[in-house]
């Protein structure tokens, strides 16, 4: 199940076609004159984006009675502030919002970290076993970690792990994506030559992994680390198995429990559901070009 | 330090280096990964409950009574439903997009970044908005098809009505990202192909089925078999979308949208906290999960030689 | 060498200690709290709670006659709150120090009364006659040796009505002349037929799941016989509630709302439906879901006789590390006058009789209902409740049924496939 890899083009100094050649051809890319029809769908594609996170916040900023009125209202409100307001005093949601930080910090740190060792180690140093433990990197990325979550969870209730944070990040410590994602990555954009120069300076391998291997890696490692984040940021099931006391709630399971107030306020949940986008929205609106990049680097799913 | 000890070490570096690199992973791997997914299958094979401390050995029986529940049934087939639902067309979709942003178009990168929008939102997000989107009584689509005059629809009371609401909130979250992924891939193919094609009078469309599909044809192999991972483990969407009560866990009052990953819910951290039970069911959710991946890939793969 | 380890422990440390912050201090709080505590010193005492119990304003009340204790509030959704109730007691951790029961789920814990504080060790026996009696065995384990909780409200049950509504159908709308409409439930479906003929759009009640459950809360034995056993299949009452609600639902009287969906609550502000089965505490939902009906909605008696639906105890699970402090919070808030307070703030009638002839509770009334004398009405309604028993898995079994009601209000089933359905669902709950 190795998938071909085409480099999107400016992050890093990788060639611009993928493996399947190295020969510069021309590429399909600015080939075709758009017609009128073609700028119409992509702005109505424009559209279906944008509008239910515009909706989310134009019931945001209502109060609890505009979601029971025919027509629904289109346009924004007055009660924005109210309700960001209410919603930290509904549930203790700057707590989530920390705790999601240190969650998704975490592991974002640690996931970079680690995918980039063994991705160095996968790409460029030889050992026995590295193509067996390379097809099992891979193998393992159809294993979803979702289907061992009773054990897991019986393992942290063992440890008395449960209902603290560490029992969200340690499971996501690693990745096979990030091993993956990495070897493929600084296979094509580390050059070999380099390496053995240092080695023959007498560099030991974790001088050339300080040195050598880190720099060239960062824009990878910066597209993975978004990556990673977003979706440790977003991550709800095991979260919510195994967290239990408000104060320690992530961010998405705070806003699963912002319904529970006792009438359903749905201006609430909706600023919630805002409040908690925001962050990620931000990182996007800055760094969307490079994350797009990324995606089409990686050419795969996070 | 000399010269025999610096070699000794030197070559102690490069032969252990590499594992200390990947140990990290695989330490890691095996403790969260692999052996809870073991434990599973011992788990399994027990009456096992949270809230007993007694965990007698009971053979295969939850595989029986498991296989035996018409509601893990209901609970596969709804599964399957909406993954083929929220599946095919976002995929059929992200390639459409992917192939009108290959043209030379003004504005590519907001194109870009808009279509990539709704990836930022959570799931839990997602299933937030859209549960409100197609409310019974106030949901805007609801408003507009009546504006429409189409009827209202009672989109979570029916089978397919349900279904089709919570694979279009995976279609929006995913058809942009996938999109993304598939433009990648159109880049790196070679403009004479088209050029040619174009001279023998084939049409844009033509194009995107006989020459942009089979050349990036990996890339929609591995983008198949991720999406349906993704798919069978559907779980936040219908969770939230049944609105309160006992219906986020079953998945409406029929059962109606209860997906795989619900219904292991129920039994595992829910009434009974039937953790041997729980852990069959995941066990036979892998092994679906393994099967249809597989069977994608054999499909995909036919589909496009056969073409 | 050594530098190559010190890397090495570094990187792979540095996750290790990222996530070993964050937990040691988020486990130390309780901890640190618990030690304060025993010296005197400050506690937190957290309350979980589904929906609001109009606790609010006694928090601040009491911390401020006992500096040291600060109160936190968590409320979580009905079901959800006895599912997690459930789970953190058997994994030992993660219950607040006190929790909320409601009576559908109080036996299901006094049969593990271990895991919870006897409150007759920490004073409660000198406090029987406090409650209602039966408020008070409800909260007994089987063998009488322990009490997990004190009694907040009891539901005895009436029924809300829009005025509004009831005049545009051309029924009467004074509520004496209401209650005289459905002396008997198949009175009151035979008016709702009379509402729908004539109302235009709008439905007579907002769920056949909450008609039902009023029925069965008001005959003397209800899902389960006092020895444990479910008797749903053979009961003649359980039979007949069930056929008088799928009556109603082929009549098109059910708004098909589930309780506590947002949906629910903008059908209120909406006036979509023109009646609800009314325990003491729904009055504060409604009341809180549609603040500009003040005036349209009034109060009336409820069919078929008194009974019982809802009202809650405060248990303290035995993981809490501050039983006395949490003990003492839970007596005063259950002491008659903060029920009284609590009851004029948001309806949740007391479970204390002492209160029952007290005027400022049978002389209450609230604008919002018309002037309506709930006081008065609920006093009565709580005073001819006769107890019935509840099983184990009262409120699960409650559950079942009106999903299977359900099914019939949606069209995805006609009655005997919805009733076939329920009859297996608890068959396998059990």
């Amino acid at each position: 199940m190795t998938m071909q890899l085409v480099k999107g083009g400016e992050a890093g100094p990788a060639p611009r076609i993928g493996r399947r050649s190295h020969r510069p051809v021309r590429t399909l890319s600015h080939r075709l004159r758009p017609g009128r029809l073609t700028y119409l769908t992509l702005l109505a594609v424009m559209f279906f984006s944008a509008f239910p996170l515009y909706f989310s916040f134009v019931v945001a900023s209502q109060d609890n009675s505009a979601l029971g009125r025919i027509p629904p209202p289109l346009l924004p409100g007055a009660n924005l502030v109210d309700n960001v307001r209410r919603v930290f005093d509904t549930v203790p949601f700057g707590a989530a919002m920390v705790n999601s930080v240190i969650v998704a910090g975490t592991i974002t740190a640690s996931v970079v970290l680690f995918s980039t060792l063994a991705g160095f180690a996968f790409a460029k140093l030889r050992f026995k076993g590295r193509t067996a433990l390379l097809v099992v990197v891979v193998a393992t990325m159809m294993v979803p970690t979702q289907l061992g979550i009773v054990p897991l969870y019986l393992l942290m209730n063992q440890f008395g792990w449960t209902d603290s944070l560490q029992a969200v990040i340690m499971p996501a410590l690693v990745n096979a994506f990030g091993v993956f994602f990495m070897t493929q990555y600084l296979r094509e954009a580390l050059p070999t030559e380099l390496l053995e120069a240092g080695r023959i300076d007498g560099a030991a391998t974790h001088r050339l992994f300080w040195h050598v291997v880190l720099p060239i890696a960062r824009p990878a490692a910066a597209v993975l680390g978004m990556l990673t984040f977003l979706t440790a940021w977003n991550d709800y099931f095991w979260p919510l198995i195994v967290l239990s006391s408000p104060d320690n709630y992530t961010v998405q399971v705070a806003l699963s429990n912002l319904r529970s107030g006792y009438v359903t306020d749905f201006s609430l949940v909706l600023t919630g559901t805002l409040l908690a986008t925001l962050p990620l929205l931000v990182v996007f609106v800055v760094l969307g070009k490079q994350i797009i990049g990324g995606i089409m680097q990686g050419a795969v799913k996070g | 330090m000399n010269s025999s000890t610096r070699s000794r070490l030197y070559r102690w570096d490069v032969k252990a280096s590499p594992y200390l690199y990947i140990a990290p992973f695989f330490v890691l791997f095996a403790a969260f990964g692999l052996f809870p997914l073991g434990y599973t299958a011992w788990v399994s094979l027990h009456d096992w409950s949270l809230l007993s401390d007694e965990h007698t050995f009971a053979g295969l029986d939850n595989y029986q009574r498991l296989l035996g529940d018409p509601y893990f049934w209901n609970a596969l087939r709804n599964t399957v439903s909406i993954l083929v639902l929220g599946t095919v067309p976002q995929l059929l979709l992200a390639l459409l997009m992917a192939h009108l942003l290959t043209m030379r178009l003004r504005g590519r990168t907001f194109f870009q970044m808009g279509m990539l929008l709704p990836n930022v939102a959570s799931v839990v997000a997602v299933a937030v908005i859209f549960s409100q989107l197609f409310g019974r009584d106030f949901g805007v689509i609801n408003w507009v098809l009546e504006s429409l005059g189409a009827g209202r629809i009672d989109w979570q009371a029916g089978v397919a009505s349900s279904h089709i609401a919570i694979a279009v909130m995976i279609i929006w979250k995913w058809t942009g990202y996938n999109a993304l992924i598939y433009l990648a891939a159109m880049q790196a193919i070679p403009r004479d192909m088209y050029e040619s094609a174009t001279l023998d009078g084939a049409s844009s469309i033509r194009q995107l089925r006989s020459i942009t599909i089979p050349m990036i044809r990996p890339t929609v192999i591995f983008t198949v078999i991720v999406s349906t991972i993704y798919g069978l483990q559907v779980f936040a969407e219908p969770q939230l979308f049944a609105g309160g009560g006992y219906d986020t866990v079953t998945g409406g009052s029929s059962r109606q949208f209860q997906t795989l990953t619900l219904y292991l819910y129920e039994h595992g951290f829910n009434r009974g906290f039937q953790f041997g039970y729980a852990s069959a069911t995941a066990w036979v959710m892998f092994v679906i999960i393994v099967v249809i991946a597989v069977l994608n890939y054999l499909l995909v793969r036919r589909i496009r030689s056969s073409s | 060498m050594r530098a190559i380890h010190t890397r090495r422990f570094l990187a792979a440390g540095l996750a290790a200690g990222l996530f070993c912050l964050t937990a040691c201090s988020s486990s130390d709080e309780p901890d640190a709290a618990s030690n304060a505590g025993s010296d005197g010193e400050a506690i937190t005492l957290t309350i979980g709670l589904f929906g609001d119990f109009g606790f609010e304003p006694l928090y601040a009340e009491y911390e401020a006659a006992h500096p040291g204790i600060t109160i936190e509030e968590r409320i979580a959704e009905f079901s959800d709150h006895h599912t997690n109730l459930t789970q953190r007691l058997a994994t030992g951790s993660g219950t607040a120090d006190i929790e909320a029961v409601e009576v559908g789920f109080i036996s299901q814990f006094t049969a593990t009364p271990d895991r919870f504080h006897n409150l007759l060790d920490l004073g409660a026996d000198q406090l029987e006659d406090r409650w209602l009696d039966w408020k008070w065995q409800q909260a007994l384990a089987r063998d009488d040796s322990a009490l997990i909780g004190l009694g907040t409200d009891v539901g005895g049950m009436a029924m809300c009505y829009r005025t509004d509504l009831f005049n545009e159908a051309g029924l009467p709308t004074d509520r004496d002349e209401v209650s005289q409409l459905w002396p008997t439930w198949e009175d009151y479906v035979a008016t709702g037929q009379e509402f729908m003929a004539a109302a235009d759009g709008k439905y007579f009640f907002e769920s056949s799941g909450n008609m039902f459950r009023a029925m069965i809360e008001q005959a003397p034995v209800g899902v389960y016989d006092s020895d444990d056993n479910l008797i749903v299949a053979t009961s003649d009452h359980v039979k007949h509630a069930w056929d008088l609600a799928v009556e109603a639902i082929e009549a098109g009287m059910s708004n098909q709302l589930t309780a506590w969906t947002p949906e629910w609550t903008a059908a209120f502000g909406q006036g979509t439906f023109a009646t609800i089965i009314c325990p003491a505490w729904m009055t504060a939902y409604i009341e809180g879901s549609a603040p500009d009906a003040e005036g349209l909605w009034d109060v009336a008696s409820v069919p078929g006789g008194a009974g019982n639906m809802g009202g809650a105890h405060l248990v303290l699970p035995a993981q809490g590390e501050n039983p006395e402090a949490a003990y003492d919070l839970i007596e005063w808030l259950t002491a008659p006058e903060q029920q009284l307070k609590v009851f004029q703030e948001t309806g949740n009638f007391p479970s204390t009789p002492e209160l029952y002839d007290d005027e400022e509770l049978t002389q209450f009334s609230k604008e919002y209902f018309n002037d309506a004398p709930i006081g008065q009405i609920f006093t009565e309604a709580a005073q001819l409740v006769q107890p019935q028993y509840q099983g184990p898995l009262q409120g699960d079994v409650l559950t079942i049924i009106g999903q299977g009601l359900g099914r019939i209000e949606e069209g995805a089933q006609t009655p005997d496939e919805a009733w076939t359905q329920v009859l297996s669902d608890l068959e396998s709950l059990a």
